[in-house]
């Protein structure tokens, strides 16, 4: 089935399986891999992206549901000079260790800020509660997303 | 006390080592999704490979019929355990003879790879192959056993129905000894009953240390191809997904390390479990076979292997009025899983226990290991020395029946640094327990002797430990010094333990060039990978690499001189006479490098015939020279006389150094002599209503000798407290006794702890430098993480043992409520 999304500010015709998730489209139809496939479970995180404003766990959303969504993976955040910011904090801070579900925090961090450009620590918890990483390295998050707010701000 | 060898090992002024926030070389790749993992490799014409897995939890093919299966439209190739290709499938990727046949027909766990291997067009074609399959086999299933304690009853049913010869590197157990499930490892120290005479008091308890799954985030996947090239003679094989077993993997196809091409550097977390699954190892044989990519990814379902299997332990401790510990008798029951089971956990453990940090010289340690159906550990843990914590339990006990602070009856028993027979404190456990105290405002109480402000009963648990691997590992190390850069080449991988890193300031430290001038060169060709176990990654590569920079340093200096007196010819833009070098007359000696200009720089005279002195633009023609951001090679006694690296040196060098700190303390001793120590603290508050815990607070005072990058040092230790807390308050394996399937491989109803439930940690590092790694580094390693600390607490708090997972329900239960 054919689908279209407006992926990272493109219009993107896709090609896909019916029972793809949208993880796996873009993986496996995009080469996109910050999308990360972890728990299947949508427990962990681990493959969050933005639809149409809101964070969601892509491996639990079927690729068909999204035809016609504005999506917004971590390759896009990546690619706006307005989130240097937050990933430059994200790498002073070592809010990472295998790095592996890091990508996942960096989205949901982006989907915060853009509905609350000064969180607090609280905050920053709070919407950070549906990210597993087993590297513990949890309390660095809210301290990054917390910098890049401010020089955001600033 | 200070161990400070090699180049530079007593340095006391460190510009870089010690900095906290320098980015990590590959973050940014990280962070922003660029960095590509096994799992995340996508090729044209790919394939997908699946393995059978075990619908039982032991069980033996009789038949299958792959007939059916094989004529599903995009299933390309079904492989199966008869298969001769499958069948001379060797080696080992841990470096040892196969203990097994690499697939077979049996499988003594659910979930377990048996039978065959589906390769198909895409992933639900090869799993629609495998519903087939499974219809079509038939099974003899045997009794499965998931309890360590029923496996050892006389007229428990034989698990193991097929037995291989086992490999294990490093187990004392004798195949010979086994009886029925069970087989025995013994160690026996000085006289266990006399020690027991001399005692005024003898405790015995229970301490059940809990299963406790991996920690790896990424489901291991690979990909692998074979290219065969005009330019490059030969066939190729490229796996990604392998990551630091690349040349491992390799060599099971007979396929040298250098033409097993690997591109792909993130491994994700292991944690000690290194050992490669199936799906990292089978693609080489299946892309030979169909001639195309094949991928072959587990599910995180399929990854809920050991990190510390179950193990039940009876203590029997005699000691003193005073708190003195004169006899230790260990008996445990250990879960030894399925065939191939790591020895760590079980046998492994009594070398190097906690025991041997006492005064106490009557030692006992019986062990029964049990075969079950119940899983696998790879290698070793994160928990590794793993029975650390029956210790710290018997030092609460004693503690609270002598009414004395458990420190105290810690520091009591803790010999010194040369031997058990050593009186003395270790200088590294007094300075963490000192600062220790004071960090978690320390002041002992009974159990159940105090309440918060809200009601809630408050409990506070000690530990020590020591790390216990330092640094032993060699490191082969290369530098290269071009165009004003030092290039650090090196194969990785990426793990998460910023090794890397660290040998990059590591190499700023030694050269006196910044963090950023430090260019890392990531191939797999490189022969250098700061891998080598946790800590060692980190603290003994440095050291090698330290010397390594020292090399470097030379030749550079020297080079400096050479093209000082022999100017390099310009290039086909330069015009008239070289300009004039300022360190030209200067020896080595009277030469260094710094990151930067430390002065302004001195008019240079214009040579005969050249252009005028400054009077120009800076960087023009009769201009002074450029301003300078980068390092320079200056003269000592001068610094206004300098000159840019990258024009001082022109040429390309090269140093090598390979080589290992000498032996650490703590490993010529194994564990009998003592060096660095590092200690953990806990407050609780436990709600005798709702049995409730809440972890107030948790402390660390480590010591690894010297911090080399403390933003990643404190990551770690939030990560072992958080890997801690996970097992004494929410995680469980559950099985099902009947069938001896386990039930909650998957990450819903296998908890892990989120950013909502875990608690502070409170850290300091001393740095008393009596490491044997670089500066006087140890490591932390996994020395931090625990299996009783919050447990210790909790009985602090409330005066009753609740075995882990300390669950509402459980401690409600120990405390007679429900």
């Amino acid at each position: 089935m054919t689908i279209t999304l407006n992926l990272n500010g493109n219009p993107t015709e896709l090609d896909v399986k019916t029972n793809y998730t949208l993880q796996e489209a873009l993986q496996f139809k995009l080469g996109l891999t910050g999308a990360k496939h972890m728990c299947n479970k949508g427990v962990c995180g681990s493959c969050t992206v933005i639809k149409d404003g809101r964070a969601v766990l892509s491996c639990q959303i079927l690729a068909v549901e999204c035809d016609g969504s504005t999506v917004e993976t971590v390759e896009g955040i990546a690619a706006q000079p307005k989130w240097k910011p937050l990933l430059d904090a994200y790498c002073k801070w070592d809010a990472m260790q295998c790095g592996y579900c890091t990508p996942g925090f960096v989205v949901s961090a982006k989907a915060l800020l853009d509905r609350n450009p000064t969180p607090t620590e609280d905050e920053c918890k709070e919407s950070l509660a549906g990210n597993i990483c087993i590297c513990g390295t949890y309390p660095r998050h809210a301290q990054a997303i917390m910098e890049a707010a401010l020089a955001m701000n600033n | 006390m200070a161990d400070l060898v090699g180049v530079n090992g007593q340095r006391t002024d460190f510009r870089v080592v010690g900095k906290p926030n320098l980015p990590g070389k590959a973050s940014m790749s990280l962070a922003t999704g660029v960095a590509k993992f096994g799992i995340d490799y996508v090729l044209p014409g790919m394939l997908h490979a699946k393995f059978l897995r075990s619908p039982y939890a032991n069980a033996k093919i009789i038949s299958m019929d792959i007939s059916r299966a094989k004529s599903i439209p995009g299933v390309v190739d079904i492989v199966t355990w008869e298969d001769p290709e499958l069948k001379n499938l060797g080696g080992s990727p841990m470096g040892g003879p196969p203990s097994r046949p690499y697939l077979d027909n049996y499988a003594d766990q659910d979930g377990m790879e048996v039978g065959c291997i589906v390769v198909a067009e895409d992933e639900d074609i090869a799993e629609d192959a495998l519903r087939v399959i499974l219809q079509d086999t038939q099974w003899e299933v045997y009794d499965a056993i998931v309890d360590p304690n029923k496996g050892r009853e006389s007229n428990a049913p034989i698990v193991r129905q097929v037995r291989y010869t086992s490999f294990d590197m490093f187990s004392s157990v004798k195949p010979e000894d086994q009886k029925g499930n069970v087989n025995f490892a013994t160690t026996v120290q000085g006289d266990v009953e006399e020690g027991f005479k001399q005692a005024d008091h003898i405790i015995e308890y229970e301490v059940d240390l809990p299963a406790f799954c991996g920690h790896i985030p990424n489901p291991p996947s690979s990909v692998a191809w074979w290219t065969k090239e005009p330019y490059r003679d030969g066939e190729w094989l490229h796996v990604e997904g392998a990551v630091q077993r690349r040349d491992s993997v390799g060599r099971m196809y007979g396929v040298p390390d250098d033409r097993t091409i690997q591109e792909g550097i993130f491994q994700g977390g292991k944690y000690c479990d290194w050992g490669m699954r199936k799906s990292q190892e089978i693609t080489p044989l299946l892309a030979k076979r169909s001639g195309r990519p094949v991928r072959c990814a587990q599910e995180r379902e399929e990854t809920f292997d050991f990190l510390m299997n179950e193990r039940f332990i009876h203590m029997k401790i005699g000691f003193t009025n005073d708190g003195l510990i004169t006899a230790i008798d260990d008996f445990s029951i250990a879960d030894g899983g399925i065939q191939g089971n790591s020895s760590f956990g079980t046998a492994n453990d009594q070398g190097y226990g906690p025991y041997y940090t006492t005064r106490c010289l009557n030692i006992r340690q019986q062990m029964e290991i049990v075969d079950t159906n119940t899983g696998k550990m790879y290698l070793s843990g994160q928990h590794c020395p793993f029975n650390w914590d029956t210790l710290t339990v018997g030092l609460h006990i004693i503690a609270e029946k002598l009414n004395k602070d458990v420190i105290d009856v810690a520091k009591l028993n803790l010999h010194g640094p040369d031997s058990q027979e050593d009186p003395r404190v270790v200088p590294s456990f007094e300075a963490c327990i000192e600062t220790g105290k004071k960090l978690m405002n320390w002041e002992w109480h009974k159990a159940g002797a105090k309440r918060l402000p809200d009601g809630r009963l408050h409990g506070a648990g000690f530990r020590y430990q020591i790390c216990p691997r330092h640094a032993f590992s060699g490191y082969d190390c290369q530098l290269e010094y071009r165009g004003g850069k030092i290039h650090l080449p090196t194969q990785g991988p990426i793990t998460g333990i910023f090794a890397v890193e660290c040998n990059a300031m590591i190499i700023a430290e030694e050269l006196n060039v910044e963090y950023d001038d430090v260019i890392v060169d990531y191939d797999w060709r490189n022969k250098f990978t700061p891998v080598g176990g946790g800590s060692d990654g980190t603290t003994a590569s440095g050291w090698a690499m330290k010397e390594c920079c020292a090399k470097l340093k030379k030749m550079i200096l020297e080079q400096a001189v050479k093209e000082a007196e022999n100017p390099p010819a310009g290039g086909m833009f330069s015009f008239g006479p070289p300009q004039p070098n300022p360190i030209k007359g200067y020896t080595i000696d009277e030469l260094d490098i710094a990151p930067k200009p430390l002065a302004e720089p001195k008019p240079v005279p214009a040579p005969p015939g050249g252009m005028p002195g400054f009077g120009g633009p800076p960087g023009g023609f009769g201009g002074p020279p450029a301003p300078v951001n980068e390092p320079v090679v200056y003269v000592k006694a001068d610094p206004s006389i300098f000159k840019a690296l990258s024009g001082a040196v022109t040429e390309t060098l090269v140093a090598n150094f390979s080589g290992r700190p000498p032996a650490a303390i703590w490993s010529l001793g194994m564990g009998k002599m003592l060096d660095t120590m590092n200690t953990a603290y806990c407050e609780v508050a436990v709600d005798e209503e709702t049995g409730v815990v809440e972890i107030l607070r948790f402390g660390v005072v480590a010591d690894p000798g010297k911090v080399i990058r403390p933003t990643s040092l404190e990551s770690q230790i939030d990560q072992v407290m958080y890997f801690s807390q996970g097992c004494q308050l929410f995680e469980e394996f559950i099985y099902d006794d009947a069938t001896g399937l386990r039930l909650n491989n998957n990450m819903i109803e296998y908890k892990k702890p989120t950013v909502m439930d875990v608690p502070r940690v409170d850290k300091h590092f001393e740095e008393t430098r009596s490491g044997n790694a670089v500066y006087g580094a140890s490591g932390v390693s996994h020395s931090m993480a625990n299996t009783h600390l919050v447990i210790c607490a909790i009985y602090n708090a409330t005066g009753v043992w609740v075995q882990p997972p300390a669950t509402p329900d459980k401690l409600l239960a120990a405390l007679g409520k429900i």
